[in-house]
């Protein structure tokens, strides 16, 4: 019986090997044929857009005169914009960080092997990818327009400039919550806890023949609510939700399926906050529409 | 081999044909005769230290160009690109506060095909950021990051952070406006690390903001560093494709 199942194995192994070889194509001529000509197409391309289209040179740097506004490459106007909402050193160093050890991590956490080298081949996939990218496209809007006041805008639009009852002040924006939670009779934050000294401290920067300057430690609570602890738990939050909903319904079973969803929603995120951040940041980084968004100021 | 790769009959053609692919010179060089047969299509790629990259064989859905859409492919492509109008551009800049802005004037005016040269630099340098991105969406929707390919997909990682070092540090060398505030903005983000951000901030542009020592900081990692990294990175990447038994594909 044993042997039987072995030699069947075996059989079944090596008609697999032969059925392969009958796969197989040659790398020369099929691959390098094709690798020749998009290298070719690419090359044209390439020349006649730059033919066409002649790259921006500015004025001399002026270190004297600051541009508003001032933006970074493209691809790094996703993590200006999320400047805009939290902490400096969370948009701008941990959140990266943490994105790109989690993209890292995604092949030790999903390590099975069901759905490799095909396009979207696990049952399910193309709507966890429609899920994602639609949760994380419209997800992403409704908290930058949030974030802008455009509800309160809307709101005035509807009961006459100016008015937005006193009592919901709080809800403006993360700037007029944490000016509530700081300065409001009605902050649930006591007095004496708004601010927490824990002292200075000094760090040997003089070492880099930096000038040494102590670094300040007091906490300030209402900023890291509003700056901090809101903005992780959503980040951290709102996908998990996703997840969770989505294997409530049925939809999500596999850790490939969870994967799928998170990093469609991932890449929604990303791209839209790349584009609201080059195309609809103006002066002073406020919204603006692309067409009337008004000339830099230098 | 028992095929004899000699045609029987002998023309003019056949004389050229064995003149030039049976002579002395190209079977030194190539080793093999011209890639007509399996055999010399194999030695082709096996001989050749360049095309030795790829197996000689291949599966037949790799060919198929939506599997792949070549992006891997046209993101080395496009760094090959960048190195060789790269190098046009540095015959011609000098990274210096003084110089570095009347250089790329220079360029785009005196230089034959200067102005062309720096069009197809940047915006190669764009069409990599993005054709990586690409790449790696491709690899993720088709699963093949997947063991035995978890560690290649980290070597990604880091070519995409490369990729994104290497645009950026090149953005500040023409020393205008855009440059010098994108870099601002940018060198600020790393400054506001906690505790540890301000002292990095001073070490990666050399002073307390963006100036002539960033210039030079910035021109040697976007000539020499990042491409000799990004470079040694491919090697990696590249070499664990086919260690891990060449792409991925369903069991
Ligand atoms: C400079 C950047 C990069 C270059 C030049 C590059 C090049 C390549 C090439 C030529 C291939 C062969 C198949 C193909 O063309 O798709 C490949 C495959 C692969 N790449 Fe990249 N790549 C880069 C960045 C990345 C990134 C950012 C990731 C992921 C985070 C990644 C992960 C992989 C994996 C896992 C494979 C194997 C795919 C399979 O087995 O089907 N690479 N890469």
């Amino acid at each position: 019986m044993a042997t039987d199942a072995a030699t069947a194995a075996s059989a079944a192994v090596r008609g697999r090997a032969r059925r392969q070889r009958e796969e197989e194509l040659l790398v020369w001529p099929d691959l390098v044929f094709i690798e020749f000509i998009s290298a070719l197409v690419f090359t044209l391309m390439f020349v006649l857009l730059s033919i066409a289209i002649n790259s921006p040179l500015q004025d001399r740097a002026n270190p004297a005169n600051t541009p508003n506004p001032s933006k970074a490459p493209w691809y790094f106007l996703n993590l200006q914009e999320l400047l805009l909402h939290m902490n400096p050193a969370l948009a701008g160093v941990i959140v990266p960080t943490v994105a790109l050890i989690a993209i890292g991590a995604i092949p030790y956490y999903d390590n099975s092997h069901e759905g490799q080298g095909e396009w979207l081949s696990t049952p399910g996939a193309g709507r966890l990818v429609k899920l994602g990218a639609f949760v994380g496209t419209f997800g992403s809007i409704a908290l930058i327009l949030w974030d802008a006041a455009k509800h309160v805008q809307v709101y005035q639009l509807i009961f006459g400039k100016g008015s937005w009852p006193a009592s919901l002040n709080w809800f403006k924006s993360a700037r007029d919550f944490q000016a509530w939670l700081d300065t409001s009779a009605y902050s649930p934050i006591p007095e004496g806890l708004r601010r927490i000294p824990l002292g200075d401290y000094l760090l040997r920067t003089d070492l880099l023949g930096l000038t040494e300057k102590p670094i300040d430690l007091t906490v300030n609570i209402p900023g890291l609510i509003v700056e901090q602890i809101i903005p992780v738990t959503l980040m951290v939050g709102l996908p998990i939700l996703l997840s969770v909903f989505a294997w409530r319904i049925g939809w999500a079973k596999t850790r490939r399926d969870h994967m799928i969803l998170q990093f469609s929603g991932f890449l929604a995120v990303y791209f839209l906050l790349t584009i609201v951040g080059t195309a609809f940041r103006g002066r002073g980084m406020e919204l603006y529409w692309p067409w009337d968004n008004p000339p830099v100021i230098t | 081999m028992a095929t004899s790769e000699r045609p029987e009959s002998r023309g003019l053609g056949d004389r050229i044909y064995d003149l030039v692919f049976h002579s002395v010179l190209w079977q030194s060089i190539f080793r093999s005769g011209y890639p007509n047969t399996p055999r010399n299509q194999m030695l082709a790629i096996a001989t050749n230290v360049f095309l030795h990259l790829h197996p000689t064989r291949i599966h037949r859905t790799h060919v198929k160009i939506t599997h792949t859409f070549c992006l891997g492919g046209l993101s080395f492509f496009l760094f090959i690109g960048l190195t060789i109008t790269g190098v046009l551009l540095m015959f011609y800049y000098v990274p210096s506060v003084e110089r570095a802005y009347q250089d790329l004037q220079n360029i785009q005016t005196n230089v034959r095909f200067g102005f062309l040269m720096r069009n197809m630099h940047r915006w190669m340098a764009h069409g990599m950021v993005l054709m990586v991105l690409l790449h790696m969406m491709r690899v993720f929707y088709t699963g093949a990051y997947k063991p035995p390919r978890e560690f290649n997909w980290i070597v990604g990682v880091v070519l995409l952070v490369l990729t994104l070092l290497l645009s950026f540090t090149g953005y500040l060398l023409p020393w205008d406006e855009l440059s010098l505030w994108a870099i601002t903005v940018g060198t600020n983000m790393v400054g506001s690390a906690p505790i540890l951000g301000p002292p990095q901030q001073f070490v990666l542009i050399g002073g307390f903001e963006v100036g002539p020592a960033a210039l030079v900081r910035f021109y040697t990692l976007h000539v020499i560093g990042f491409p000799l990294l990004a470079a040694t990175f491919m090697t990696v990447h590249f070499w664990r494709i086919r260690r891990d038994g060449g792409l991925a594909r369903p069991l």
